[in-house]
Order: structure tokens, then C-alpha cells, then sequence
């Protein structure tokens, strides 16, 4: 019995008359305070798969998470963004704080809390800026701020990192796993890049092409926790050259099937 | 863009007072010679006329008795435009029962219910209030509506995903997230208020600008009708401004594109 449980899991879009499977018959298990990476050539359905988990897209099979059936969204699966979605007519602060708000938390007790996940993203004097102020990587760490100060049981991340400049993104996934080490959330993280699946990660599914299924289910055996250097090691190249090719294989059968 | 000369602040604001300079100096001189037709006015007499109503403050209370009618009227119709336009973005037999209305009759000249409505409600403010607001409804709510349609999907399922009630998807998405639409909604439907206003005094009030342009254009004073033109133009520039600053007030440096705005 695992924290997230999919069984039977699928979606199919209709687009223009045509019927698209975006995953069909699709199983996975989560257990409690893993990172769990999945990784998969573009429009093999991580994405869909994801959103269903959110609760944001309906389709067949179940999908449960603590022992609650998913049917809709909600605040024990928090979801960051590639593109943020931070509210622009609100101020830093104001977004960071914004889930409490939403569930009627007071003024000076949501703004203490949000003012301590500003803090854990390093970005406390920027409180009062606004989101169009920042650069993307800032608005990234507002909007990983923000989905923290709720305290979900999950997190689930769509590429969150996708937008950014590769220096940027390094950067990112460095913070993502300190702050990520300290309580260990339970997460799930779409990427098409095997390198930050391989630093963030205990686990990387990878994904076949449309529809999707699960190719390869691979522990990563590196020690956490995980620092910069852990890039050059031998185990990570390993690691990174044995997903590759699997996953290139997925690329080139897409591309085929398109 | 390069131009030599233009890139100059105090320029470019030169430029924009070209044309109508032109058109005074032109007026002017044409008023000066002896063949000119009579609507043709110089302005340094509009200018005299115009003072000796400001002295005499005969404006002042044209130009009350036009404001109240356009502000109410605006007020009424952009309320409930704004409003229900929103709400419709949300409620499905809401949207069913407005959406076709206002699409077929949005392209109908609501001045043309002018004479329906005097009967119904007479000749005094109530009818003139009645067809701004009627008038004003339209742009307001199609930019209300389209502009709540419009907010981001991403924005809506950050705020399901943090726990919102559909009722602060609402409130505290759905209406700042259209609030640029809107506004661009309320510049149309002020705009327009003028517009009705004008058309709605000139077919028979007491006192008002309109009333004004059209007994000074009957008893020939056309001094006195410019005067009165430039008057209605002078309070409806200023209704502009005042909401352009109260947009940027409320959405500069916020959403994109908005701080240069004004």
C-alpha cells in the first residue's frame, strides 16, 4: 500500500475529430518521501499523467493519494508550474501567502509564514516586489515558496525548470534538493532532462512514447545527500548513458510515429 | 525606431498639438475674410464667447445638468455590465440567457430607442439616464465577459490546487485577472455615455450641454455652438483622463504592457 497509487490509469484527447491516447492502462506506485522522477520523450503523456494526479484532468482508472481517491484538486497535492503562474496583481508576498488566504487564515499569521518560506528561497527583500519585477528563476523559487507555505503531503512538479537558462537551472535543482532534504516531501517531477532527473532523484520512470507506459522503473543509487560534484561521478555518467539510450530509443519511435 | 529629431520627449509632445493648431490658425484666418460661410468662427471669438459664459456661469449649469445624466447613466450601465458580464464568465444559464442578447442587439444603435423610452419615461433625465445606461451595458459587459473568459487556465488551477472555494476563484482570480479587460471596457462605454448624451439632449431637454449646441445652432450663434462643442469635448477628455490614471493606479507595473499606459 503506497503513499500514491495509480491503477488503470488513462486519458484519451479528442483533437479535431482524432482520437489521441495520451496513456492507457497505466500503473505506478509512490512510496512515502521518495523523489520520483519521470522521464519521457515529448507528448508521451508525463505531462497528462501528472495533471490527472493534480486532479486537474479526469480520465480512466483510480488514482488514490493517502488513502483519498483523486477527483479533483486540492492542497495535499501541491503543483509548480513551468511557466509559474504566479498572480501578477499580487505582490510577492501576497502570492507566497495566497493559499492561506484562500483557506481563511488571518492577515499577520499568514504573512508570518509566508514571510519564512520567502525566507527558505532566499528571497525576503524582495517582499513586496512584484512578479514581473523578477526574473524567472526568482518568480520559480516564489512560486516553489508559495507551494510550500501550504504544506502539502505531495508535490508534483511539471518541468518547473524548463524555462530557465542552463546555469539558472543547475542552480535551481541545487536549492530544490537542500530545501527538498529537510522534510522530504513525497514527490513527483516531470522533466525531459535525464541529468536533473538523475541529481533530484531516488527514482526515474521512464516513459515510452504515446501512449504511454512505464519502459524502465530504476533506483538511483547516489548518495544523498547530493552536491554539485555529484555530476562528474562515474555512477551519474553510468546512469545518465543507460537512460539515454533508452529514452532515445522512445524519441526516435515517436518521431517515427508522427 | 529611429527617426532624427523625434526621439526627443518635448518633441514628440510637440507633434501631437500639430494638427489641431492647424486647424485653429486655419479657422482663423478663414473667419477673417469676407467669403467665408458663417458656420466658419474664429477662435478668438468661440474663445470670448465661451469667457463670457464662464463669467456669467450660464455654462457651469449646462454643463452640471450633462454631467449628472452621463456619470449617472455611465455608473448604472457599467455597474451592471461589469457585473453581469463576470458573473456570466461563470455561470452557465447566466451566460445562456445574455450572451445571445447582447450579441444580436450590440450592433443596434441604442439611440434609435430614444423615442420608445421618452414615452415610456418622459422628456426629463430619467429617459436620457435611461438610454446612457442602455448603451454603456454593451462594451462594458462583452469586455468583462471575454476578458474573465480569458484569464489564464494555469492561474484557475493554482488556485483549485491551493484549496480555493469556487467562490474566491471568483472574487480573487477570475475579476483581477480580467481587470485590464474591463477597464478597457469602461474607456468604450465612457466614451460612448457622451456620445448618447449628446444625441439624447439634442431631441429636447432642459438645460444641458447638448441643449445648448442645438438652440445656439437654431438661432444661428455659432460662436456660441463651438463653445458649447468644445465644452461637452473638454469634460469628456477629462472623464478620460481620470480613468486612465485610475487604471494605472490600479495595474501599473502589474501586468505587462501596463505601465506604459497613458
Amino acid at each position: 500500500m503506497g503513499f500514491m497509487t495509480a491503477s488503470g490509469v488513462g486519458k484519451t484527447f479528442e483533437r479535431d475529430g482524432k482520437s489521441v491516447v495520451a496513456i492507457a492502462d497505466f500503473n505506478l506506485t509512490l512510496e512515502a518521501g521518495e523523489f520520483v522522477s519521470i522521464v519521457g520523450p515529448s507528448g508521451c503523456g508525463k505531462s497528462t499523467f501528472l495533471h490527472m494526479v493534480g486532479g486537474f484532468e479526469k480520465g480512466e482508472g483510480t488514482i488514490v493519494v493517502a488513502d483519498q481517491r483523486v477527483t479533483s484538486p486540492g492542497p495535499d497535492r501541491g503543483m509548480l508550474f513551468q511557466d509559474y503562474a504566479l498572480f501578477p496583481w499580487r505582490s510577492v508576498i501576497g502570492n507566497v501567502a495566497w493559499a492561506l488566504e484562500a483557506q481563511g487564515m488571518g492577515r499577520a499569521q499568514r504573512n508570518a509564514v509566508a514571510e519564512k518560506y520567502l525566507a527558505l528561497v532566499g528571497l525576503s527583500q524582495f517582499r513586496d516586489a512584484y512578479p514581473s519585477e523578477l526574473s524567472g528563476g526568482m518568480q520559480q523559487r516564489v512560486a516553489l515558496a508559495r507551494v510550500l507555505a501550504f504544506e502539502p503531503h505531495m508535490l508534483l512538479m511539471d518541468e518547473p525548470f524548463g524555462a530557465l537558462d542552463a546555469q539558472t537551472r543547475e542552480l535551481m535543482q541545487e536549492e530544490l534538493t537542500e530545501i527538498w532534504q529537510q522534510n522530504r516531501r513525497t514527490v513527483l517531477f516531470v522533466t525531459h532532462d535525464i541529468d536533473e532527473a538523475l541529481y533530484l532523484s531516488d527514482r526515474i520512470i521512464v516513459f515510452t512514447a504515446r501512449p504511454g507506459r512505464i519502459k524502465a522503473d530504476m533506483r538511483i543509487d547516489l548518495p544523498r545527500p547530493r552536491g554539485a560534484d555529484i555530476r562528474k561521478s562515474g555512477r551519474f555518467t553510468e546512469y545518465r548513458n543507460q537512460i539515454w539510450d533508452m529514452l532515445r530509443e522512445e524519441v526516435l519511435r515517436a518521431k517515427a510515429g508522427s | 525606431m529611429n527617426m532624427p529629431g523625434l526621439d526627443n520627449r518635448h518633441v514628440r509632445m510637440a507633434a501631437a498639438w500639430v494638427l489641431p493648431l492647424i486647424v485653429v490658425v486655419t479657422m482663423q484666418v478663414m473667419a477673417g475674410s469676407d467669403s467665408a460661410p458663417r458656420y466658419v468662427v474664429a477662435p478668438t471669438q468661440i474663445a470670448s464667447t465661451l469667457w463670457t459664459l464662464v463669467q456669467s456661469g450660464e455654462i457651469f449649469v449646462h454643463a452640471w445638468a450633462s454631467l449628472v445624466r452621463a456619470y449617472s447613466g455611465y455608473i448604472i450601465g457599467a455597474a451592471a455590465g461589469v457585473g453581469i458580464g463576470l458573473l456570466c464568465s461563470v455561470s452557465r444559464p447566466l451566460s445562456a440567457f445574455f450572451d445571445p442578447l447582447v450579441s444580436i442587439a450590440y450592433p443596434v444603435p441604442k439611440v434609435a430607442l430614444l423615442p420608445v423610452l421618452i414615452t415610456w419615461l418622459g422628456f426629463g433625465d430619467a429617459s436620457k439616464i435611461a438610454i446612457i445606461a442602455l448603451a454603456v451595458f454593451f462594451p462594458t459587459f462583452i469586455n468583462a465577459l471575454y476578458g474573465a473568459r480569458g484569464v489564464s487556465q494555469r492561474w484557475i488551477w493554482s488556485a483549485r490546487n491551493m484549496g480555493a472555494s469556487r467562490a474566491r476563484v471568483f472574487f480573487m482570480v477570475i475579476v483581477p485577472a480580467a481587470a485590464p479587460h474591463v477597464f478597457n471596457g469602461l474607456r468604450s462605454g465612457l466614451a460612448l455615455s457622451f456620445i448618447v448624451l449628446f444625441a439624447a439632449e439634442m431631441v429636447g431637454a432642459r438645460k444641458g450641454l447638448g441643449d445648448l449646441i442645438l438652440q445656439a445652432e437654431e438661432g444661428l450663434r455659432f460662436d456660441l455652438m463651438y463653445a458649447a462643442i468644445f465644452s461637452i469635448g473638454l469634460i469628456g477628455f477629462a472623464s478620460d483622463r481620470l480613468l486612465l490614471a485610475l487604471r494605472r493606479r490600479l495595474l501599473a507595473g502589474k501586468f505587462p504592457g501596463e505601465a506604459r499606459h497613458g
